[in-house]
């Protein structure tokens, strides 16, 4: 058995104030970031090794080029430096 | 010759002070880790412990019926289960409802089957109820929202998909 966690304590989200779909809104959402949602697409059907091989290529870069590029963002984006005009002197 | 600007005052020691220490520039994954902070805002969302004990409309959490959504690509399943004997009380499908083939599969079949099998429910004495979602498709969302719309109180909405990092080898992939 894969799937043995505590039934409604895991994975559950309580309503509040008859507030039924922003509950399930929240249970979708934080299932989608830990990223169950994409292991249970990517199980329907048998992912051939080259397949695997090349998806996990493929996120590296991305992850890489992400984490640069926020990098960048922030820094072309960030304010309150002492000096306001770098290089320009 | 002078290059540098020579740091005279207190003011100016200061200021180099400030400019050399190592400062957060804010990137993820450096010094920090993005949590939503949105989600970890609210209370009383997650369960705990104390959860099967708590009463709702006089029931303990652990007793109150349990609906059990099952979602699919092609059909969504409703039934509704004793909490204790985990006996079917009721059950209803998409295809049972009269869509047949595609159509079982669409948003509008799934929320037009969970209003009337939320009447049927209400009628049988089952107001209360616990959500127990299963599986991914167009059915997850509106299935849930039709229960409420029909009247139900829905306590809680559990996933209970069935998700393994090392399952056994699926079927073929399809070739399109």
């Amino acid at each position: 058995m894969a799937n043995r966690h505590a039934q409604f304590i895991s994975r559950t989200i309580l309503v509040r104030n008859g507030n039924v779909d922003e509950a399930a809104r929240l249970l979708n959402r934080i299932l989608g970031r830990e990223g169950i949602f994409d292991q249970y697409r990517r199980t329907r059907y048998y992912e051939k090794p080259f397949q695997q091989r090349r998806r996990i290529n493929y996120e590296k870069c991305k992850a890489i080029y992400n984490e640069d590029m926020g990098r960048k963002i922030q820094f072309i984006m960030r304010k309150n430096r002492v000096d306001p005009f770098p290089g320009c002197h | 010759m002078q290059t540098t600007i020579p740091s005279k005052s207190k003011d100016d020691r200061r200021i180099i002070q400030v400019a050399n220490t190592r400062r957060d520039q804010g990137t993820d994954g450096e010094g920090t880790f993005n949590i939503d902070a949105s989600i970890f805002e609210q209370k009383d969302v997650f369960p705990t412990e104390k959860m099967p004990n708590m009463l709702f409309n006089g029931i303990p959490f652990s007793k109150v019926p349990i609906c059990n959504v099952r979602v699919s690509k092609n059909n969504t399943i409703l039934t509704i289960t004793d909490a204790v004997s985990g006996e079917v009380r009721l059950i209803r499908s998409c295809g049972i409802e009269g869509f047949k083939n595609t159509r079982k599969g669409t948003n509008v079949a799934a929320q037009a089957t969970a209003q009337t099998f939320a009447a049927a429910a209400i009628n049988k004495g089952y107001t209360n109820i616990r959500v127990r979602v299963r599986g991914l498709g167009p059915g997850r969302m509106s299935a849930i929202k039709g229960l409420q719309m029909a009247g139900m109180n829905i306590i809680s909405v559990t996933d209970s998909t069935p998700v393994s990092w090392n399952p056994p080898r699926p079927r073929k992939a399809r070739r399109l």
